[in-house]
């Protein structure tokens, strides 16, 4: 899924900008806002401007929602060190995941 | 099942995961078997892990549980760390991949992702453009988003806390779902505008999500 190429933005109903919308977010930077190709359609369609940027200001602050907000009990470590104890649970771990490491195919 | 490194198709990933000082000491030290060593890796990397694992179960014993999973299998793991993405990125990925496989396992799972990821009709957002009298920049802070976050049903949860706050690509996440990259973005846009109308119209915080100290 692609902003279609035959796409009149001069003459775009808000319907068709909804259903592009993912696709231009995705597209680019993610700053729909500043696409120069909707200056315009944002400028005579303010309910479509004002989701444009509701939406960017959920993307935007969710960046700072990276750092991490909350830490997990004693316990984990706790249980990590005992288990850590017994080579048996070690040798148990579920081998069945994807490896972060392996190469892309 | 083979996977990409996020750093090599997402360099933006690695900016956000910077090597943290006397980690790469520690990696190897824990490498070579030094406990000291692995429990200073725990202790830079807890509440990362952590934060995510609640972030994308949405409960406070299942996140301890799967950090506590994360690490073991770290443990296990390390020797298989090669150095060539960001170390936090790797641990990451390592935790997103067992965050998934759970989830699978738990019964989200045996119906086909696709269907995981794609909330019921009731949960969809409405498909109109709002009240513009109510523009949300300048009144949407994180911990407002938090909140909204944790109650976004599962499978939007997962994909925006994926791409719009872990930094995974629409195509890295298509590959960790199995769905198609279409379906990311159509869920990721789906999430925004349920979030939207959430902090437009906020209800109390999940109480399984924060504990009391961050309410």
């Amino acid at each position: 899924m692609t902003v279609p190429h035959n796409i009149d933005f001069d003459n775009l109903k808000p319907e068709e900008f909804e259903h592009i919308l993912p696709d231009l977010f995705a597209t680019g930077d993610g700053k729909v806002s500043q696409d120069p190709r909707l200056k315009r359609f944002l400028a005579a369609n303010p309910d479509c401007a004002a989701l444009v940027s509701d939406l960017e200001t959920i993307a935007e602050t969710a960046r700072s929602l990276f750092e991490p907000v909350a830490e997990p009990s004693d316990r984990v470590w706790q249980n990590i060190q005992a288990m850590l104890q017994e080579d048996s649970v070690l040798a148990s771990i579920d081998d069945d995941y994807i490896d972060p490491g392996a190469p892309l195919d | 099942m083979t996977q990409a490194l996020p750093s090599r198709t997402n360099p933006g990933l690695y900016k956000r995961n910077p090597p943290i000082a006397g980690e790469a000491e520690a990696i190897e030290a824990a490498q070579n078997g030094d406990a000291e060593a692995f429990a200073k890796l725990y202790n830079l990397h807890k509440r990362r892990v952590y934060t995510l694992c609640l972030r994308m179960l949405g409960n406070v014993s299942e996140a301890e549980d799967m950090t506590q999973n994360a690490f073991l299998h770290l443990f296990r793991k390390l020797g298989s760390f090669r150095g060539e993405s960001a170390f936090s990125t790797w641990l990451h990925r390592l935790t997103v991949n067992l965050v998934l496989m759970h989830l699978r396992k738990k019964g989200l799972s045996l119906v086909s992702l696709e269907e995981t990821v794609n909330p019921s009709d009731d949960d969809t957002p409405r498909r109109d453009f709002g009240s513009r009298d109510q523009i949300l920049a300048g009144s949407v802070d994180r911990v407002t988003l938090e909140r909204a976050v944790a109650a976004l049903p599962p499978g939007y949860r997962m994909v925006f806390v994926l791409h719009d706050v872990e930094g995974y690509e629409h195509n890295e996440i298509a590959v960790m779902l199995d769905c198609s990259t279409g379906n990311s973005k159509s869920q990721l846009h789906k999430a925004r505008l349920r979030l939207r109308e959430l902090l437009r119209n906020p209800s109390p915080p999940h109480p399984s999500v924060y504990p009391e100290s961050e309410q």
